[in-house]
């Protein structure tokens, strides 16, 4: 870039007398935060695009008449701008008198009190009289389920109406608009809504806060512990708020979770699953000498992607020095998936991240219900829709009526087609100028014809999604765990990768699980041998589990320190938000001779050739920079190979017939540590199907039903669900403990269906 | 000119209160006096101050009603602090000190509140309305004080008294279809798009149509225009019909359409245009049955046969209709012919006969040797059809057949002739000319810059200063144009300037195709004779432009056939209007107008937009956001849509762009 063309990105604004340097199209607001210039304000959140309800951020500028927003307008060249006048002082003070008029003086019981931008507000404007009265009205309270609404403590920012809009794209929330009696509803009933908890979080005051939390803390007896969220591949940040269980207990237990909602979100499992600790506390010393004899006569030892970076690197220090085999079998399937990737791509890690999944115009999801597999995902294509008007093409077995909203076209395909389908992506989607004359050989000899009709994606269709790409910019192409375990697997992710390599996408693999990213860079993962075998957080013949149902007890991940790498393709840290006084695996590793103090020791260590980076556990940071930039441990390091293999035709595709069951674990439900937490163990796992599901099956609403997939036999309820369609039905694993992290099959399969009691039994 | 008592409007300050009669000074504005031909206006209360008609008027019941109106539009919103809490503080204060509970203190909270209104309120709504109230705090201050000292009700407290208010904005008046421009806006700007296309619908079914190709006459009274440059209003307005049509969310309506009332009650349409849409869309919406009968084999009008593809695709076009044709009582019969004979059948088989036939012939160049049956003269309105009517139905044949490699002269200077010659270019011709009487800035004027200029990049030659003096031609075949020129002559007197033929300056056009493209009239054979029905000096029919019903009872006329040859948007005013008498002549054998509607026709004489007001509380310079439009290279030789549309961020920062500037008017009676 030319020095000029800087010139012209930057305009120069006065603001209280500093002279500022400022990035074209930033706000004003913007403009001052970013150089610690103050400017309060009650609506505004810098993640959203400004709500202007407040108008507390008023400025004055030079030659302009009366006060302007500056949250909303941009800082114009030479604008000579001052944010705190005593006009704008007095009018600051009338509306937070304003907000104040009828507010409930009950700050003494409130749980906001302490952490609550009005009563801050009202202080700092020295508040202490109120001229201004109007009539009280009754504003009775509402249950939403995790969240209780209290409209008359609500000042209606509608902080909470936007997130559920630009950011989540539930659209749950609206304001209900009737002047000083406007209030905010809930649109969707319980079960539509994704009840995330986003709205609570950012809620200024105390309108909207957790059912469960209410009355039970105030803001300011609780400790923060920065942390990272276990649960699925986006390991967001967070903080485990903990303080003694009651006065005659002092031991410690989390109260809630919140986290930095100035600049970024949470799920509902994030946010209402945190109590998922062991609370086994004594140190068996009997079991620890069998888990240590089991480690050194293991075969196998097998685990769980619900793992820390640094105990995954410790699990490789014990086999290499016992000879087992390292088997993860979440991780596998998607260890070899990247890997074929790299090998067409050239390179190590997919280009894509969800900032830039948030800024495309055009999206392309494949192989995932994202709507319950990655609901950050989910949320940066809600934004992108929002703000970006993006077009979003859905391809998937089953419609997902959920996200009606933000989808543009829903394809259908059959199950098991998922290869042929990345070809016809392929064929759709590269830009034929700059792929190579081989890749183009192949795709054109590709029976297009063949595969539409065995996949059902009909050439309509791909004209569709081709069109999504007239006239716009930035395209991303999202990959999910339906094709890990693909027969076809190693091709998909070729097709995938020359996609991306020869055509303006970026690509996003999904992690499908917690830390199964990091464990398929820093574990060489093996199949299943014959033999004895240890299981950590998984089956085994002598099981670690942090789930306090094994043969020795372990930490949970919120009672651990570590890192994780996210979907983001970032190392962050966690911290334990609990104590643990059980064993942990650095002592397993002590006693078979691998010497080290503590587990996160090993962080430096992690495998650079991969991408991490030499630096110590401490100084990794977990938060936000004033201007949102990410400053969460660090950024993995990118890898450019000479390789450029090619996909090969499809193999012929395989059909599924009949009913079909689905492993999926819906919304809050990850595992069974999210199954395991108060607030979310009552959600009862079910086989959830549609009318037509059920007809197929002759199974009736409410009947308990038996199948067996994967070698697990699971007895349930049937439960039929009307906005589904088709013969796939929904199975979930949370319920299932350690097996689920050894199920790692492709996610469809053909299932016979038996009602249990019945004679066919 | 109006006859006041008391004025503060738009600056005026008239006090009559006290003089004799033939000192009173008039007002220069068209206020209300009138409220409709039975009812004298007591008081007009706006945004811009009261004007008082009645001598006796309660100054302060009048403030109060009018804080009430301010707290009914706010029902509607209160999304801002000083909205919401300021204007329910104002209306209780007012409404103390009206029933005599008041205390001096009040007036001072009332200004203290009134000060934060106006100052920082998110709406012009609330910034202006405490102006009126303090203009009659302090010039009827006696009123107030006399409540407050003596502690008595105000005059009229306790009276039946009717007040009759009015929501507007300057973009909405000036809008012939008053769409509520704000609130879709707010609908973009706050990512709720199907909000901003219920707020479109509710006075404009074709959101995709007026997203796309409606000249706008509402940028031209935007305030913003006082501040930097004027709203991208119209282009905002085709989001929400994109996202609709984008996610397939099935039709959105601004109120759930009623159930059919099957009561036996019937409206025929003749015509399915933009008017007959419209008309057939409110009746609809109401649940009372239309037949809507029309002469083409495709639904649309001009929209569809006349407007190509390259600016209003059909696609979308066609969601607009389906919109229409969807409410369960609409039904629609194609390639109906009504003539003077089939009219007399419907005028006695329905209740109300709706006639929005259009305007569909083209009228002559009046040039010397001008016959309709020449090979090669070829008027616009049936070149156009045949354009359409093959690029988005393929019914017929393509007009290249005619076109291609040839030179086409067209004569014009509307939307009608930028259609043709663009037309003309994608179907291949050779040379496409464009002759205009008049100059470079008047055909930007009558059409838009965009379009001119898009015209030029993609190849068509203007010769502007010309006309056709005669046309020549072999065996009836045309074969060339003699063309004359003129100049402006400036007229001493101070008028228009003249166009003067320049002597000696003739020139020839050798061309295949002379394409008139001048204007078109109303195809008046289909009224019966008999009927006699009163017409324009345009010959289009005569109504009184404010029920649109004809001289003869139960037959209306909306849109060009009624207004001549002009805008989609000023078709579907008149059509919505059209509608809402239709909606209650059926019944009452009646014309009337609403309360609404008889507050949007005065304030449309009083004017809303005013162009030289300074503007405050906003920043200047904000440069207008451009939607990308396809290159001359990529658009010349096919019928893509020039216009891609904003991005979602420029939709956002133009949609931030917008003041919002509601006002409430209000008259008491």
């Amino acid at each position: 870039m030319s020095s000029v063309d800087m010139n012209e990105n930057i305009v120069k604004v006065t603001i209280d007398g500093v002279e500022l340097q400022v990035t074209k199209g930033k706000t004003i607001l913007q403009a001052a935060r970013e150089n610690g210039i103050y400017i309060p304000t009650m609506c505004y959140l810098s993640k959203l695009e400004p709500i202007s309800s407040c108008r507390m951020c008023m400025v004055e500028v030079e030659g302009v008449d009366g006060v302007i927003l500056s949250c909303q307008e941009k800082a114009v060249d030479g604008a000579v701008i001052k944010t705190n006048t005593p006009t704008i002082e007095r009018e600051r003070q009338k509306i937070v008198k304003l907000y104040d008029v009828n507010h409930p003086l009950e700050c003494g019981v409130c749980d906001k009190s302490g952490e609550c931008e009005l009563q801050n507000r009202t202080l700092e404007y020295g508040i202490d009289r109120q001229e201004f009265a109007a009539r009280e009205q009754h504003r009775p309270m509402r249950n939403w389920g995790f969240i209780s609404y209290d409209p008359s403590l609500c000042i209606m920012c509608e902080r909470c109406v936007r997130v559920c809009n630009e950011i989540v794209g539930d659209e749950a929330l609206q304001i209900s608009t009737g002047g000083y009696k406007s209030t905010i509803v809930n649109v969707k009933s319980d079960d539509d809504c994704a009840e995330c908890g986003e709205c609570m979080a950012v809620c200024p005051v105390g309108a909207l806060v957790s059912t469960d939390f209410k009355y039970s803390a105030n803001a300011w007896e609780l400790r923060a512990i920065p942390a990272s969220c276990a649960h699925c591949s986006a390991h967001c940040q967070l903080n485990y708020e903990v303080k003694h269980e009651s006065i005659d207990n002092p031991v410690e237990k989390i109260y809630r979770v919140t986290n930095d909602f100035e600049f970024s979100s949470l799920c509902g499992a994030g946010r209402f699953g945190y109590d998922f600790e062991n609370r086994a506390s004594r140190r068996d010393e009997a079991a620890f000498s069998r888990a240590v004899e089991a480690f050194e006569r293991a075969e196998n030892i097998r685990f769980s992607s619900m793992i820390s970076n640094e105990e995954a690197l410790l699990l490789c220090k014990i086999a290499e020095k016992t000879g087992a085999n390292l088997v993860c079998d979440e991780a596998k399937a998607y260890q070899d998936f990247m890997r074929a990737y790299s090998r067409a791509s050239g390179r190590r890690l997919y280009s894509g991240d969800l900032k830039r999944v948030a800024k495309s115009q055009s999206i392309v999801v494949l192989g995932t219900r994202i709507y319950d597999d990655a609901p950050m995902v989910k949320y940066a294509i809600s934004t992108a829709v929002k703000r970006e008007k993006a077009q979003v093409a859905y391809l998937h077995p089953l419609e997902d009526g959920r996200i009606r909203n933000i989808v543009t076209s829903f394809v259908k395909y059959e199950v098991g087609s998922e290869e042929g389908v990345a070809a016809l992506l392929a064929a759709t989607l590269i830009d034929r100028r700059r792929a190579p004359e081989k890749l183009l050989k192949l795709i054109d000899d590709l029976d297009i014809g063949y595969l539409s009709a065995e996949s059902n994606v009909s050439e309509e269709e791909l004209e569709e999604i081709k069109s999504m790409l007239w006239k716009r910019r930035r395209f991303t192409l999202i990959a999910g765990a339906d094709l890990y375990a693909h027969p076809g697997a190693e091709n998909i992710a070729k097709y995938l990768a020359v996609i991306e390599r020869y055509s303006d996408f970026d690509l996003i693999i999904v992690p499908p699980a917690s830390n199964t990213l990091g464990v398929s860079l820093i574990c060489e993962l093996c199949e299943m041998k014959e033999g004895y075998t240890v299981g950590y957080n998984a089956p085994g013949d002598f099981v670690l589990s942090a789930l306090g149902d094994g043969d020795l007890d372990m930490p949970a991940l919120n009672q651990q320190e570590g890192t994780f790498t996210t979907l983001e393709k970032r190392v962050v840290p966690t911290n334990a938000a609990l104590g643990y006084e059980g064993y942990e695996l650095a002592d397993i590793a002590a006693a078979l001779g691998i010497e080290m103090e503590n587990v996160v020791d090993l962080t430096p260590y992690l495998p650079e050739e991969r991408g991490f980076r030499r630096v110590e556990f401490d100084s990794l940071e977990n938060g936000f920079g004033i201007d949102g930039s990410d400053r969460r441990g660090y950024e993995l390091e990118d890898a450019l190979f000479d390789s450029q293999e090619l996909p090969l035709e499809p193999d012929e595709l395989e059909s599924f017939d009949g009913t079909i069951i689905y492993r999926c674990d819906e919304k809050r439900q990850f595992n069974p540590f999210t199954a395991k937490c108060s607030q979310l163990s009552a959600e009862e796992a079910v086989l959830k199907g549609s009318a037509q599901f059920a007809a197929a099956a002759k199974l009736e609403d409410g009947e308990r039903v038996s199948f067996e997939v994967d070698g697990i036999h699971y007895e349930r309820v049937f439960s039929i669900d009307t906005s589904m369609k088709g013969t796939v039905a929904l199975n979930p694993t949370f319920d299932i403990g350690l097996s689920s992290f050894a199920v790692s099959s492709y996610r469809f399969s053909k299932a016979q269906i038996k009602k249990v009691g019945s004679d066919d039994e | 000119m109006a006859k006041v008592v008391f004025s503060t409007w738009r600056g005026e300050e008239i006090d009559n209160r006290g003089k004799s009669p033939e000192e009173w000074v008039e007002s220069e504005f068209r206020l209300p006096e009138n409220y409709d031909e039975e009812t004298r206006s007591r008081a007009f209360v706006g945004w811009d101050g009261v004007a008082i008609f009645d001598e006796n008027i309660d100054a302060v019941r009048l403030a109060m009603e009018y804080a009430a109106q301010y707290q009914k539009y706010s029902e509607a919103c209160g999304r801002c602090t000083p909205g919401r809490w300021g204007g329910r503080i104002l209306y209780d204060l007012l409404d103390k000190i009206g029933r005599g509970e008041g205390a001096f203190e009040d007036i001072e909270h009332l200004r203290e509140v009134s000060q934060t209104m106006m100052l920082t309120s998110k709406c012009e709504i609330g910034r202006t309305v405490p102006k009126p109230i303090l203009d009659l705090m302090d010039n009827y201050k006696e009123q107030f004080d006399t409540c407050i000292a003596e502690g008595i009700k105000s005059a009229e407290y306790d009276e039946e008294c009717k007040y009759i208010a009015k929501i507007t904005a300057p973009c909405m008046d000036m809008c012939p279809s008053h769409v509520d421009i704000p609130a879709y806006i707010e609908g973009v700007r706050d990512m709720v798009l199907t909000d901003s296309l219920k707020a479109t619908r509710q006075s404009m079914p074709l959101a995709h149509t007026c997203g796309r190709v409606c000249p706008h006459p509402c940028e031209d009274a935007c305030r913003r225009a006082n501040l930097d440059e004027p709203v991208s209003i119209m282009e905002l307005k085709r989001l929400g019909a994109d996202y609709e049509t984008d996610h397939g969310i099935g039709f959105l309506h601004p109120v759930e359409p009623k159930a059919p009332r099957n009561d036996g009650k019937k409206v025929a349409i003749i015509g399915a245009g933009p008017a007959g849409l419209t008309a057939a869309y409110y009746l609809g919406l109401e649940g009372i049955a239309v037949d809507i009968y029309e002469e083409l084999p495709v639904l649309g009008g001009e929209v569809a046969v006349g407007v190509p593809q390259y600016r209003m695709p059909i696609e979308k076009y066609n969601k607009d209709i389906e919109l229409v044709t969807s409410l369960p009582t609409v039904n629609v019969y194609t390639n109906h012919r009504v003539d003077a004979q089939r009219l007399k059948e419907l005028d006695a088989e329905y209740d109300a006969v709706l006639l929005a036939f259009g305007t569909r012939l083209s009228k002559k160049i009046r040039a010397q040797n001008e016959r309709a049956d020449m090979e090669g003269y070829w008027g616009a309105i049936q070149m156009l059809d045949k354009v359409n009517l093959w690029n988005k139905y393929a019914i017929g044949s393509p007009a290249s057949n005619e076109l291609k490699d040839k030179v086409v002269v067209c004569v014009g200077g509307g939307f009608t002739s930028m259609d043709v010659v663009r037309c003309c270019i994608r179907e291949g011709a050779k040379k496409v000319i464009m002759l205009y009487r008049r100059d470079e800035k008047t055909i930007i004027r009558n059409t838009t810059y965009e379009e001119y200029h898009e015209a030029v990049e993609e190849g068509v030659e203007f010769i502007f200063h010309s006309a056709v003096e005669r046309i020549v031609d072999e065996n009836n075949k045309l074969k060339k144009l003699i063309v004359n020129r003129y100049e402006l002559q400036p007229d001493p007197d101070g008028g228009r300037p003249k166009l003067v033929k320049i002597e000696g300056a003739d020139f020839e056009i050798e061309c295949d195709w002379l394409i008139p493209a001048v204007s078109q009239s109303a195809d008046l054979s289909i009224l019966p004779e008999e009927w006699n029905l009163e017409l324009t000096s345009w010959n289009t029919l005569l109504t009184n432009g404010r029920d649109y019903m004809t001289s003869r009872p139960g037959l209306f006329a909306a849109g060009d056939c009624e207004y001549g040859p002009m805008t989609i948007v000023n078709a579907v005013g008149q059509a919505r209007r059209a509608a809402s008498v239709i909606s209650r002549y059926i019944y009452d054998g009646k014309v009337s107008l609403t309360d609404e509607e008889i507050m949007e026709d005065h304030l449309n004489k009083l004017k809303v937009y005013n162009k030289n007001e300074k503007i405050s509380g906003w920043m200047p310079g904000i440069a207008r956001n451009v939607s990308k439009k396809l290159e001359a290279d990529e658009r010349r030789s096919n019928n893509l849509e020039v216009n891609i549309g904003f991005t979602g961020e420029q939709a956002i920062a133009e949609a931030e762009r917008c003041m919002r500037c509601y006002y409430i008017s209000m008259v008491a009676v």
